[in-house]
């Protein structure tokens, strides 16, 4: 069993990106929310009268809804010591060299893909509440895709914007959505046109740097009949000693024929609290793909849906969990069936050590007239201490007879014979559970581009360490 | 008022529990949709002061002598198929009306007798095992409702080592409409005994309908086995709500079986609290919807010790416009390490307007155990179809065979012929050919 008080000694479980740069900003609104504040938010972005009502009533709808009673622990939660808007430039930086070095360094000390460094083939790296890098390669442009921070996608195309802004996420949807809704700051405003075939995956990073400020960012994605994208967000986050917060709402809308993957890697430092919204709208024929991976933060509520609205729409989520102690992963995925003959998978996989706690929730539904739809959940956790709590809550809804729904889910510890195995051909404990624990992942790790896949496994070899007392 | 119908001539321990369980009846709110473990079906509209109570015990009537009532026919028919029993008790309308024991088994020191009359016979197994069973929250309003209301019942206590040879068979009759009627059964096995109980429920169609509440629980002390089954084949009208708990200890065996056919609307919640090391618990269920019918299975498996094994497959089946839902939960303690716990929902619709909501769930706090559940929502296969009926059969008696091939995995575990026979046969019934 694992030595923690040991481990705790020689720095083994210590954060490894426990460092911080220094932080100018430009901008930085009181802590804790305000009508005020609100306003404040919106004039400072010059934005169009609508988006001002948008985010009053989003405001009022927030008040009006009771916290969540299900999931995760939120009574520790104080959001009046928050800061709901951060900006730390002004200007949209256009090139690599105009990136100041601060900035530069935390993306080098914790280790940025070179993919994305080298290539900035479409990269917004967002510092604090606000894109701070976004380019695009000159090709994309000639095929009339839009990439930019969202703030700009409201500027430059408002009435795209504007025609499906909030329609995938009302802020009637839930508590936090409605909190967004308010006062939403930064993120992606992504539009493939029909037919385009985006080859190389468009990527933003993203890091929360100041403490105790919240991250409220908005993405829309937009992808056109037949046309095909890979998104990639990856986040992390220095550790402070007061919590953090961090509430994000995802909308994508697939069009007939398209073909979207949306990829994740979560690793906020273990203060965080992550309670996201990310969802799809999946039209004819079209395919969504969520790819979802959840290493850091406190407590990370999130469920990346589908709602499969088109005759033979796909949805898959891909889901990943790790929770050490002090953590608790609340994730999972929700496909909704509203159309005839649409399929659907969702794989979870979830590793929880020390008092670390992985939960999984999902949903499948299946309404009257989804002739014909298939669903398969599969759901295994894996336990690695005494002390670790695994979880599955699933939701299944069945109103259509002529449907074809399952679940299954399975808990083990590591094998005794894996370990045996692996260790009579020389491996330490330590590196033969090591890699079993990458084993398991490893459906979901080859899905990913090989840096992510790398940087993923490098995560889980870091936070392995100890493991073994 | 309902409170007014609480006090009879029965003795006074009694009369201070109803009191107490009223008052807690009184301090939960009706549980509706909002509650998680409610979520799917509505009961806030149940107005239980709308029903009455049927209570009393056998002295309640002019406090004279009990009268002598004659044993329902639909009752009788059961009696008279020549099934080997034990020990039979016959309840109409909560009462207890004929009891009866193989007097051997009496000598050996079995004990099966009304509740009511056990409350003055043996004070101290009631002090010990009446309502000692810890009831989650999300049940305590009808618990509470029940332990009020409870009119009588059956205790059955095996003492050490002796077993039961043949079922001891429980047959409740409710012919009164607008009545609640609430009974409790208390089953205690000592260390190696063992027994099999047959509770059955039986009703004409009642309009307006009734109310019944059942409380069961089940007390296995080391190495005991207890086979337990429930059949439920009301008419229509009546709203039942099944509360059941089964305790064991080291090495005990139990084995409950909840068959679910009749009433409007029928609510159960099974729990196995495992309690000894060792201890195992087959949880089986069937059910079978038509028309409006809603059934909902709430199913905990509660390992609180080592080295237990529990193993649960709950099977339905709905055609018209039934609905039915299933939520059941392992719970796997952080000192219950070696655990074994499986789950399996199969659910088949037949019809285009069923549906069906299934909620396996899953919380482990232990890490050397193995645990796996599944649930599955689907139709009759194609193909199966399509073989039988290229072998002559028509659409409908393919169907028929396939959902008793579905049904099968289950009833083939049962122990009691009699028991599978009248499944079939309502089954049958409600498939129609």
């Amino acid at each position: 069993m694992p030595d923690n008080d040991l481990a705790a000694d020689l720095g083994l479980d210590e954060y490894k990106y426990d460092f911080v740069t220094e932080d100018k900003p430009v901008f930085k609104a009181r802590k804790g929310l305000s009508e005020d504040i609100v306003r404040q938010i919106s004039a400072h972005k010059e934005e169009p009268e609508w988006m001002l009502d948008f985010r009053l009533k989003a405001l009022e709808i927030y008040y009006s809804k009771p916290m969540p009673e299900w999931g995760g622990d939120l009574s520790k939660l104080n959001l009046d010591e928050i800061y709901f808007y951060l900006r730390p430039q002004d200007q949209m930086e256009r090139s690599w060299d105009d990136v100041p070095d601060s900035i530069k360094e935390t993306f080098e000390r914790l280790g940025i893909p070179e993919a994305e460094r080298q290539v900035l083939a479409g990269v917004g790296a967002q510092y604090e509440s606000e894109m701070v890098y976004h380019s695009l390669k000159e090709e994309w442009e000639e095929q009339g895709i839009i990439f930019e921070s969202i703030e700009d996608g409201l500027k430059l195309y408002p009435e795209l914007f504007r025609e499906h802004f909030a329609t995938v996420v009302p802020p009637r949807d839930n508590k936090f959505a409605a909190l967004n809704s308010a006062v939403w700051s930064g993120g992606s405003f992504v539009y493939i046109p029909k037919g385009v075939d985006v080859d190389i995956p468009l990527q933003a990073y993203f890091r929360v740097n100041a403490e105790q400020m919240g991250q409220f960012e908005r993405t829309l994605i937009i992808c056109e009949e037949d046309s095909q994208a890979h998104y990639i967000e990856g986040c992390t986050a220095p550790v402070y000693t007061t919590e953090s917060f961090h509430s994000g709402v995802i909308e994508i809308i697939v069009k007939q024929g398209a073909r979207f993957r949306y990829t994740t890697i979560q690793n906020w430092s273990n203060n965080m609290y992550n309670l996201v919204t990310q969802r799809a709208i999946v039209n004819e024929d079209a395919t969504m793909e969520w790819l979802d991976g959840n290493l850091g933060s406190k407590l990370t509520m999130k469920y990346p849906s589908c709602y499969l609205v088109g005759e033979r729409a796909h949805g898959a989520i891909l889901s990943i969990a790790y929770a050490n102690s002090g953590q608790h992963q609340d994730t999972g995925g929700k496909v909704v069936h509203a159309a005839p003959h649409t399929t659907s998978q969702i794989t979870s996989k979830s590793i929880s050590r020390g008092h670390g706690r992985a939960t999984y929730r999902g949903q499948c539904k299946v309404y009257e007239g989804a002739v014909g739809s298939k669903s398969n959940v599969e759901c295994d956790a894996l336990l690695l201490d005494e002390t670790s709590r695994t979880d599955t809550y699933p939701y299944i809804e069945i109103d259509e007879n002529q449907s074809s729904i399952g679940h299954e889910a399975r808990v083990s510890k590591v094998g005794e014979e894996q370990l045996f195995y692996l260790m009579s051909r020389g491996l330490s404990e330590e590196e033969a559970m090591t890699m079993v624990v990458r084993g398991f992942i490893e459906p979901i790790a080859k899905e990913l581009p090989l840096e992510y896949a790398i940087e993923l496994n490098r995560l889980i070899e870091l936070e392995m360490e100890g493991s073994v007392g | 008022m309902l409170t007014a119908h609480l006090t009879g001539h029965e003795p006074g321990s009694l009369q201070r529990r109803r009191a107490a369980a009223w008052e807690e009846f009184g301090r939960h709110p009706m549980p509706t949709r909002k509650m998680e473990e409610w979520r799917y079906t509505d009961i806030s509209g149940l107005d239980v002061e709308a029903y009455h109570p049927l209570l009393g015990g056998p002295a309640a009537e002019n406090g004279g002598a009990p009268k002598k009532r004659a044993i329902p026919a639909a009752v009788q028919t059961v009696l008279d198929n020549g099934q080997a029993r034990s020990a039979v008790m016959v309840q109409d309308g909560g009462q207890v009306i004929h009891t009866e024991l193989d007097p051997q088994l009496k000598d050996m020191g079995v004990l099966f007798a009304p509740l009511l009359e056990v409350l003055e016979t043996h004070p101290e197994l009631i002090e010990r095992y009446l309502f000692a069973s810890s009831v989650a929250p999300a049940e305590a309003k009808l618990w509470a409702l029940h332990s009020a209301t409870v009119s009588d019942g059956y205790v059955l206590h095996v003492p050490a080592g002796v077993a039961i040879p043949d079922p001891v068979h429980v047959l409740r009759h409710l012919g009164t409409p607008e009545a609640l009627v609430s009974t409790h059964s208390l089953i205690i096995t000592e260390s190696g005994a063992s027994v099999t109980c047959v509770d059955e429920y039986v009703s004409p169609d009642l309009e307006p309908g009734s109310l019944s509440l059942n409380g069961t629980e089940i007390f296995g002390a080391e190495n005991a086995s207890v086979n337990f089954i429930s059949l439920q084949r009301y008419g229509s009208g009546v709203k039942h709500f099944s509360m059941q708990h089964a305790n064991t200890r080291r090495d005990a065996r139990l084995s409950g079986f909840n068959v679910t056919l009749g009433g409007d609307l029928a609510r159960a919640d099974v729990t196995s609290h495992l309690q000894g090391e060792a201890g195992s618990s087959e949880m089986l269920a069937l059910w079978f919807g038509d028309g409006s019918q809603h059934f909902d299975h709430h199913t905990l498996q509660h390992h609180e010790a080592a080295h237990a094994h529990s193993d649960l497959l709950y099977k339905g089946a709905l055609t018209g416009g039934a609905r039915s839902v299933f939520r059941g939960l392992i719970r796997v303690d952080p000192q219950a390490q070696l655990t074994d716990a499986y789950q399996t929902n199969r659910n088949l619709l037949l019809s285009d307007d069923a549906a069906a909501t299934a909620l396996p769930n899953l919380e482990i706090e232990a890490n050397d155990v193995r645990c796996s559940h599944g649930a599955t929502v689907g139709q009759v296969d194609d193909m199966q179809m399509f073989y039988l009926m290229s072998r002559g059969l028509s659409r409908k008696q393919a169907e028929r065979l396939l959902v008793f091939g579905f049904f099968e995995e289950v009833l083939g575990r049962v122990p009691v012929e009699g028991v599978r026979e009248r499944v079939r046969q309502v089954i049958e019934e409600k498939i129609g050919l």
